[in-house]
């Protein structure tokens, strides 16, 4: 007998999906509390609730998912349309009706925002990330970029320096062969399904999309950045990566990226708040959290001036 | 040194598991140091600037790794190390992947149509259960396909249905449903089905547990159903107007197996009811059960069309006219079985109402239609007159009957048929009321429903007794027990434990709703 669900919420962008004609999809990936599911060139993430929502993301009870995912395997199909979503193979049908919608890109225009504060805080969460004394990923790279400090390079690290510096460089200077080039050296540099350069170009490019406006210190929009730099990743990274790098350059993050990028905007005093939010974004995944939280962190930098 | 490496296409996973794996490979004796990453080209540069290229591996490629899969690189002292530390790696994934996948060579049950249509070009009927709300997604699929539908779904929107029963018109196909609860067809029960022989008699219903009742009744007196087609419970409304009926009946009047046609249905919309009887002249003889309506009120359009007020009459009717023996149905007499005199000579000078408990709607109509002529009002959830209705919270008010599968007593729990908790707890209350005269519900046995009634209904009616007993109180139960010898359940063995338990068992619903009407009053029965 055939299983129907209700979803328990979903992302905005990926209402779309549902409301229109039937479209084929296949399973991409399958891991233990989250699958991934391709369409033409888009990609819904099908997620359990104890998983923070995702801007390409339908969540299911957590009961649901622990039934449905180790039935599943990728190259499966999978219909969606027409409200539904339908995987034949594992007898399960899932429905949007009237479940919640979430919104993945933060309101950053309801709120008033301020240089200064919001520099004291990226300054606080440049402190943070530097005494996790991360050893994955890029974000040991806060040591250097931000507080002039050393570090035992490796051949990842060594790669991605150079092209992180030249990434907030040629953003500040709207240089856009610069911002170019380091995004093809970052693209799809590092371990992971998401690699490490993606996460940071993802967080980089959310800053530019929905805080240039208000927190560039030339009052110059770089908002266009953010499409630029998904673009030249598109081709150089996993299918995966660009999906959410195409969302963070509508503004469209995960939930604990938006949520700490709405506590900037909090008094100075209100450190706690901020600091909290940036441990639950940093907690995620084995690098992730960590890369794009720098990835965040370099571009509030860039929009301060010139880099030395 | 050497570089060995394995390439996994289109394969994914998270980082923590690939960074856990690499870990583990890493401190492997000989091992110098390993790589784990998806080959994208940065990726392949940073394999190259960590002395990790597996350039000869990659060279033997016939096409190029891509970003889509994922690599494994491992330099150590020599191959046998590589190899042993490619293989640690690679069974480490394995491992952490398998939640249960399933083996290439299994196959897969067929569930969707298309896979199943694959599988049996020849099957032309689709079965759908699926949430309600969406169940004509489904159905309309099937429809597309060819394929008749037997929608047990509910909660359907009235305007799909429409939709749907003008599709499957259109496409000379049936739509049962939705809310269809049971069916027959070609000998094959669909939904809550009974066991019974292929016969002459044709059903068409509106009503599931209506059909189940005549069909019980039919095999009771030794004869068999033709085909028994659900239409649904609103086809005869104003707003659907009896569609899936008129189809259903053409199909059994050019059916020759079928020698005699059954109409049954609640309350139809006076205008729907009058086009079924015109539709209903024809040759073969129609039996036509329309509960609650007065047969007089039809007489001037029934025509050639038999008409009955309950759907023992209509067993009756059908039997009679197929050639079979009527007075094998356990009707009227079987009142003869129980002493009801004596019992309602033991009731208390406080107990004067009935409580009907009802999983069948149909039956739970049936019996208000019945009580309300002899003893005046019933209340109930699914009243006959607005003014009979419960409130909100009121569990009884005098003469009681109460349909437990309506939606507002099987909201996120299974249908009474199906789970008795809701029946047992209601019984139990009526148990406990002094104002009960008679407790009168209805089992109902057959495919999909309940395995084992009776080891659930007896000991609960037992201690239901006993208790009343202790207060001083005798407390009958009266059960309508629809269903067949051939039923997973059996009808007798059911029968024998409830009699056992000092419930007073009757297979007519009529039958058993007279029995409740004599203890609880004074009133007299047409013979």
């Amino acid at each position: 007998m055939a299983v129907s669900f209700i979803a328990e919420d979903y992302s905005r962008p990926i209402q779309p999906l549902f409301s229109h004609g039937a479209q084929v999809g296949i399973v991409h990936s399958v891991f233990k509390k989250a699958t991934n599911i391709t369409f033409n060139e888009t990609l819904l993430a099908l997620l359990s609730d104890e998983l923070p929502r995702m801007p390409n993301s339908v969540r299911l009870r957590s009961v649901v998912t622990d039934e449905l995912l180790p039935k599943m395997q990728p190259g499966m199909e999978v219909y969606v349309g027409n409200d539904a979503l339908i995987i034949p193979s594992c007898d399960f049908s899932l429905f949007l009706s009237n479940a919640p919608v979430w919104e993945p890109r933060p309101d950053v225009s309801a709120y008033k925002w301020n240089n200064e504060t919001v520099a004291k805080h990226t300054r606080l969460l440049t402190q943070f990330l530097a005494k996790k004394q991360l050893q994955d990923g890029l974000a040991p790279l806060v040591e250097v970029l931000f507080h002039k400090q050393s570090l035992q390079e490796t051949p990842l690290l060594h790669m991605a320096m150079p092209k992180l510096r030249l990434l907030a460089q040629a953003s500040w200077r709207q240089n856009i062969a610069g911002i170019e080039e380091a995004t093809r050296g970052l693209a799809g540099l590092g371990p992971g399904l998401t690699p490490s350069g993606d996460d940071v170009l993802c967080g980089f490019a959310a800053i530019m999309k929905l805080l240039s406006p208000q927190l560039s210190s030339d009052s110059q929009s770089r908002k266009h950045i953010a499409s630029i730099i998904a673009t030249v990743a598109k081709p150089r990274t996993t299918n995966v990566s660009a999906v959410l790098l195409e969302h963070a350059s509508r503004g469209e993050v995960a939930e604990q990226f938006g949520s700490l990028l709405l506590t900037l905007r909090l008094p100075a005093e209100e450190c706690k708040t901020v600091l909290k939010a940036a441990d639950r974004a940093q907690a995620f995944g084995a690098s992730s959290g960590g890369d794009t939280l720098l990835g965040m962190l370099l571009g509030l930098r860039a929009l301060e001036g010139e880099i030395d | 040194m050497v570089i060995r490496a394995l390439l996994k296409p289109n394969t994914y996973y998270d980082s923590i598991t690939l960074m856990s794996v690499a870990m583990a490979a890493k401190d492997l004796p000989g091992v110098e140091d390993i790589g784990a990453v998806m080959a994208t080209a940065v990726n392949l540069e940073l394999l190259l600037n960590a002395n990790l290229m597996p350039a000869a591996f990659l060279a033997k490629q016939q096409t190029p790794p891509g970003s889509e899969d994922l690599l494994l690189v491992v330099r150590a002292i020599d191959d046998a190390h590589a190899e042993a530390a490619l293989a640690v790696a690679e069974e480490r994934l394995t491992s952490r992947a398998d939640h249960g996948t399933t083996s290439r060579d299994e196959i897969l049950p067929a569930r969707s149509l298309d896979m199943a249509l694959k599988r049996d070009e020849a099957a032309n009927l689709a079965v759908i259960t699926v949430a309600g709300e969406h169940a004509w997604l489904e159905a309309e699929q099937a429809l597309r396909y060819g394929l008749h539908v037997f929608l047990f779904s509910d909660n359907v929107p009235v305007e799909q249905e429409k939709r749907l029963k003008a599709l499957a018109m259109s496409k000379g196909l049936l739509l049962m449903g939705p809310d269809c609860g049971t069916a027959i067809i070609n000998g094959v029960g669909l939904g809550f089905s009974n066991v019974v022989p292929r016969g002459s008699i044709g059903i068409v219903g509106a009503s599931g547990t209506g059909m189940q009742q005549l069909i019980c009744l039919v095999a009771a007196a030794g004869m068999g159903i033709s085909q028994a087609i659900g239409t649904g419970g609103r086809d005869l409304s104003e707003a659907i107007g009896g569609v899936m009926m008129r189809s259903g009946l053409e199909l059994l009047a050019n059916d020759e197996q079928t020698k005699v046609i059954v109409l049954v249905s609640k309350p139809p919309a006076e205008r729907v009811a009058r086009e079924i009887l015109l539709a209903a002249q024809i040759k073969k003889p129609v039996v036509v059960v329309f509960l609650g309506a007065d047969p007089e009120s039809f007489s001037s359009v029934a025509g050639n069309a038999h008409m009955a007020r309950t759907l023992t009459g209509g067993a009756e009717l059908a039997v009679s006219l197929s050639g079979g023996d009527r007075l094998r149905i356990p009707g009227k007499d079987a009142l003869n079985k129980y002493d009801l005199a004596k019992e309602r000579a033991k009731l208390a000078s406080s107990q004067r109402y009935i409580r009907a408990l009802y999983s069948g709607g149909t039956l739970c109509d049936e019996a208000m239609l019945l009580l309300s002529e002899l003893l005046g009002p019933i209340a109930s959830n699914i009243p006959l007159r607005p003014e009979w209705a419960l409130a909100a919270g009121e569990r009884f008010r005098g003469h009681t009957a109460l349909d437990l599968g309506s939606d507002e007593f099987t909201r996120g729990r299974p249908h009474p048929m199906i789970d008795p908790t809701i029946s047992l707890q209601y019984l139990e209350r009526a148990a406990d009321d002094p104002e009960t005269a008679v407790i009168l519900l209805d089992i109902v046995l057959g495919f999909c429903t309940q395995q084992n009634p009776a080891s659930v209904f007896s000991p609960a009616i037992i201690h239901a007794r006993e208790k009343a007993k202790v207060a001083g109180r005798s407390l009958p139960v009266i059960i309508s027990l629809c269903g067949t010898e051939g039923d997973p359940q059996r009808l007798s063995l059911q029968r024998t434990a409830l009699e056992a338990a000092g419930a007073m068992v009757f297979e007519s619903n009529e039958v058993a709703a007279s029995a409740a009407a004599l203890l609880a009053s004074d009133v007299m029965l047409q013979s």
